[in-house]
């Protein structure tokens, strides 16, 4: 009756506490974003301003979700068919897109509308000095050039708008517009430049899918209507399509093979099937109440914190398997299991949520959810073992020691003979080790950590140079008191660039709005010159050409509101411009690029703006470089000093000698691993990092196990060495993925179980002087 | 930052009127000739009339001289170009931010030169022959171009001797181009 109640009650505060955690936690969900993917937001929040936030949500939008097709071929008409075809059904698949023709009318209209306060400064400098002579004489140029060919000269006798319009960027060169397409005549072949929008997001499984389909679709029509014409694509979303495919085809394969090799492990070393069953119940429960425990404190999850705090989690397994061991081979009647583990187990615990709690402390989201996550999944790990392990494993095991449960034993009792290959072997790894560390490079970049597919990237490297389009490395802000003093500083900031990179083209709203002041400047030219409309007269005459051009002129000025364009009246016609500002209280702020044909030095644009009042560069990629850079430094001080407490607490249960003892086979571990990356040439990033934390608490569990189990016991030994096992098996085989990061961790995590696992027996004393 | 680049290309190129960007024209054999330019305006019920000199030669120079009522001089060496003014001052045209120049040079070259070939690529033609040579009517495809011009006329005595252009623009102005052989310049020594 006792051992039932007793039972009932395990299970009870079992179910309980991880049934008030996901209850408290589901209250405190965030519904609409659960897991939140942003990277980004791993940054302190204090250091992104309200500007930089939404600037950085709106470069990534519009990154994210475009789409770029190019139909080409020799045949203009059939080309021109085939990209019309590819045109409907990209938008039958659901692409969005907006209409270029009608926005081009628009803003058209409305520049008509105010030609006259268009004149650049030098244009209405000259008109201001030179009067209607020089008026005469850019209207005669403006006839005489062969571009009068195709000038709207009755609207625009002096040519002045057309010349604003010709300066207007241009983000494919030579592209024009044909309707809702782009076109160029290159190399005697014709090109059609169709560009969409992903309605979600890009990066989401759908939207990248939904992507792929429609280009997919596109590329048949094309291909229906001229089959000798060329289609070629690209965009974010395809390569995250591309990228999550290869991620979910090689994380099949990888955890199908981990998960048979480990139940293969496990079946054939205890013979039976409850150690796979409260395996998983260990893992599900720590994984739930960890998330729990993160929702709970934030609101929702991060994506890396998910990543990260489940592959810590792994060091769980230890618990489990400590437990498995002495029950299956020990020397303790099942019901003295429990009593017989509790030491190394608690020990192990306390210190795995000692070293992630120090994590708590490095003041980035990312690395304070990971911290939470990993005590709160190692707590609830340790207490399924507690209280449901003892309930599942009450029968004598019937199982015999054979040889694979003895050969752990001898190989912890071998490594601990007190001969001179004990300290040799040792101080033979170190050494080859510093030579290794000497060579050891860092890499924050995210760009390394991807592998994307050649294809994918060499029809975006051909397309974008046929657009001439080299990616800008970064974006400026431009803050100002007002629009205008916002526009005013962008205009400084653009003349700045020009004179630096001529060939560059700036792209900001002040290209499409002149300042008030530069408006003003040129109405004031055009009423000086037009006041003397006989002098006018005069001038025309004198080039031959007709004096009714002064009335034409002046009527054309009558009917005009002589008023500068404002920006309300270029975001009604072009509404897409309002994404260039970012109005906060107190302040507009600008958001405006560059783009060259040639990479630019970020470096120099950074001057640039530096140098510019209320102007900064910011570069989306760099500081996620940087993020991680930081995450990557605290991360590893904090795990430092973590392990001095841990030290403080091995000392003060083992004593100094002991101690040192322990701490120094995962330390040796730690060493080997970071020498042998270096020798590989293989960079040390975050990933690398958290194999190197997940090899610290696996490489402690074993010292702690092994001292507290004894090396003449069976059941620790065993622990240790299936845990090794199962950790190589289920990390240790992401070495050999295509995707940089998961082999980047896959191989710290193989060379670093590896070295943990044959270090081990260093943490115990030698035979020799234990028996003295 | 492909925002920019995404919200800008909306608005951005029809800086030309709707003109095709060129790829390298043929090269026509040297040509120099003498034009009358009469230019029609909508509203103006007298044309302009101006006089000029158009020469090309095998080296990829294309002049464009007006020489009355005033002097103006348009010339292009591949890809540079630049103006001589009435009032002197010479000025340099970035083809970057003047993307009418290639396609206007490809347009006079084709026409003048009589390259079918090339003037099929922006055009459909229709070639009738005369008493004495051949009139091409070039219509432009459908596209940008022809949103600015409607019809262009070329009538030649024969391949590569042009007499008259006739040019009708959307807007309704036209312009008439008239040749007449001249010797070329003396060769400096």
């Amino acid at each position: 009756m006792n051992t039932r109640l007793a039972a009932a009650a395990r299970c009870a505060l079992w179910l309980a506490s991880l049934g008030v955690l996901c209850a408290c936690a589901w209250l405190r969900l965030d519904l609409q974003q659960p897991i939140n993917t942003d990277i980004l937001a791993a940054l302190p929040a204090q250091q992104d301003s309200g500007a930089l936030r939404i600037a950085n949500q709106r470069s990534r939008d519009a990154f994210v979700n475009e789409l770029l097709v190019l139909v080409s071929g020799a045949d203009t008409k059939a080309t021109r068919e085939a990209a019309f075809a590819a045109w409907t059904a990209l938008l039958h698949s659901g692409m969005h897109t907006e209409n270029t023709g009608q926005s081009v009318q628009r803003l058209l209209a409305v520049y008509q509308a105010h030609h006259f306060a268009m004149l650049d400064p030098a244009q209405a400098a000259r008109l201001s000095r030179g009067g209607a002579r020089a008026l005469a004489t850019d209207v005669a140029v403006s006839l005489a050039s062969p571009a009068s060919l195709i000038s709207s000269f009755d609207q625009d006798p002096g040519g002045y708008l057309s010349g604003f319009l010709g300066q207007l960027p241009q983000p494919y060169p030579g592209f024009l517009p044909d309707g809702p397409l782009f076109t160029a005549l290159r190399h005697g072949q014709r090109d059609f430049l169709l560009r969409v929008d992903v309605g979600g997001s890009g990066f989401s499984q759908q939207g990248a899918a939904l992507a792929v389909g429609a280009v997919n679709a596109a590329r048949e029509a094309a291909h229906q209507t001229c089959r000798s014409c060329r289609f070629q694509a690209t965009g974010a979303p395809l390569f995250a399509d591309a990228a999550r495919r290869e991620a979910q085809s090689e994380a099949l394969w990888l955890s199908v093979a981990s998960t048979v090799l480990i139940m293969l492990l496990i079946a054939y070393v205890f013979r039976s099937f409850a150690p796979h069953l409260l395996a998983a119940l260990q893992l599900v429960a720590s994984v739930l109440a960890a998330s729990a425990a993160v929702i709970l404190c934030f609101g929702s999850i991060q994506i890396l914190t998910l990543v990260f705090g489940t592959t810590l989690l792994g060091i769980a397994i230890d618990y489990a398997f400590l437990y498995f061991a002495e029950y299956w081979f020990g020397e303790s009647a099942p019901p003295a299991v429990w009593r017989r583990v509790r030491p190394g187990l608690l020990l192990g615990l306390l210190t795995g949520v000692i070293a992630f709690a120090f994590l708590l402390l490095a003041g980035f989201p990312v690395l304070t959810q990971i911290a939470v996550f990993s005590v709160a999944g190692l707590l609830e790990a340790g207490l399924t073992v507690a209280l449901i392990f003892p309930l599942g494993l009450r029968r004598n095991p019937r199982v015999a020691a054979h040889a694979a449960v003895r050969w752990p034993q001898q190989f912890i009792a071998v490594g601990c003979r007190a001969t001179r290959w004990r300290y040799l072997l040792p101080a033979l790894a170190l050494l080859l080790a510093i030579p290794g560390w000497l060579r050891l490079q860092t890499s924050d970049d995210v760009r390394e950590l991807q592998h994307l597919p050649a294809k994918l990237l060499q029809a975006d490297a051909q397309l974008r140079s046929t657009l001439g389009q080299t990616p800008p490395p970064g974006f400026f802000l431009i803050a100002g008191a007002n629009l205008q003093q916002a526009l005013e500083r962008e205009q400084a900031l653009f003349a700045k660039l020009g004179a630096q990179w001529p060939s560059a083209t700036e792209l900001g709203l002040s290209r499409f709005l002149p300042s008030q002041a530069e408006q003003q400047a040129s109405l004031a030219a055009w009423q000086s010159v037009l006041a003397a409309p006989a002098a006018l007269q005069t001038a025309f005459r004198q080039l031959g050409l007709p004096a009714a051009l002064t009335q034409r002129l002046e009527s054309q000025w009558r009917r005009s509101s002589q008023q500068p364009l404002d920006a309300a009246q270029v975001f009604d016609a072009a509404p897409d411009l309002r994404w260039l500002v970012i109005s906060t209280p107190g302040s507009v702020t600008l958001l405006a690029t560059v783009t060259s044909q040639e990479a630019l030095d970020p470096t120099s644009l950074e001057q640039t703006a530096a140098a510019t009042p209320g102007t900064e560069f910011v570069q989306p990629l760099a500081r996620i470089a940087d993020t991680f850079h930081r995450i990557r430094m605290r991360a590893t001080w904090l795990v430092i000093i973590g392990y001095f407490l841990i030290c403080a607490l091995l000392l003060w249960r083992y004593g100094r000698r002991e101690a040192l003892r322990m701490l120094f086979s995962p330390l040796l571990a730690l060493a080997v691993t970071l020498g042998a990356l270096g020798w590989l040439g293989e960079p040390l990033n975050i990933f690398v990092v958290v194999a190197l934390i997940l090899i610290l608490g696996l490489g402690r569990d074993y010292s702690v196990f092994l001292r507290e189990g004894g090396a003449r016991q069976r059941s620790p030994a065993l622990a240790v060495t299936l845990s090794a096992i199962t950790m190589l098996f289920s990390f240790g085989l992401l070495a050999v993925s295509r995707i940089p990061a998961l082999h980047a961790f896959g191989l710290a995590t193989l060379i670093g179980i590896l070295a943990s696992y044959l270090s081990a027996p260093l943490s115990l004393p030698p035979v020799s002087r234990q028996r003295t | 930052m492909s925002l920019a680049a995404r919200l800008l290309a909306l608005l951005c190129a029809f800086a030309a009127c709707g003109i095709a960007v060129a790829a390298t024209p043929a090269t026509p054999p040297a040509l120099r000739l003498g034009f009358v330019e009469t230019r029609t305006l909508p509203g103006f019920a007298t044309p302009l009339i101006s006089h000029g000199v158009l020469s090309v030669d095998p080296a990829r120079s294309f002049r464009w001289e007006i020489t009355a009522p005033y002097h103006y001089v348009f010339e292009m060496h591949g890809s540079e170009a630049q103006e001589q003014l009435p009032d002197g001052r010479v000025r340099r045209l970035d083809p970057g931010q003047a993307p009418w120049l290639a396609a206007v040079e490809q347009i006079f070259m084709g026409a003048v030169s009589g390259n079918v070939t090339q003037l099929q690529r922006y055009f459909e033609l229709k070639i009738a022959p005369l008493a004495q040579g051949r009139r091409i009517t070039l219509t432009p495809k459908p596209g940008a171009l022809s949103q600015a011009i409607t019809q262009i006329q070329v009538t030649e005595t024969a391949p590569g001797h042009p007499r008259q252009i006739d040019i009708r623009e959307t807007s309704g102005g036209g312009m008439q181009l008239r040749f007449t052989p001249i010797p070329p310049p003396p060769a400096n020594p």
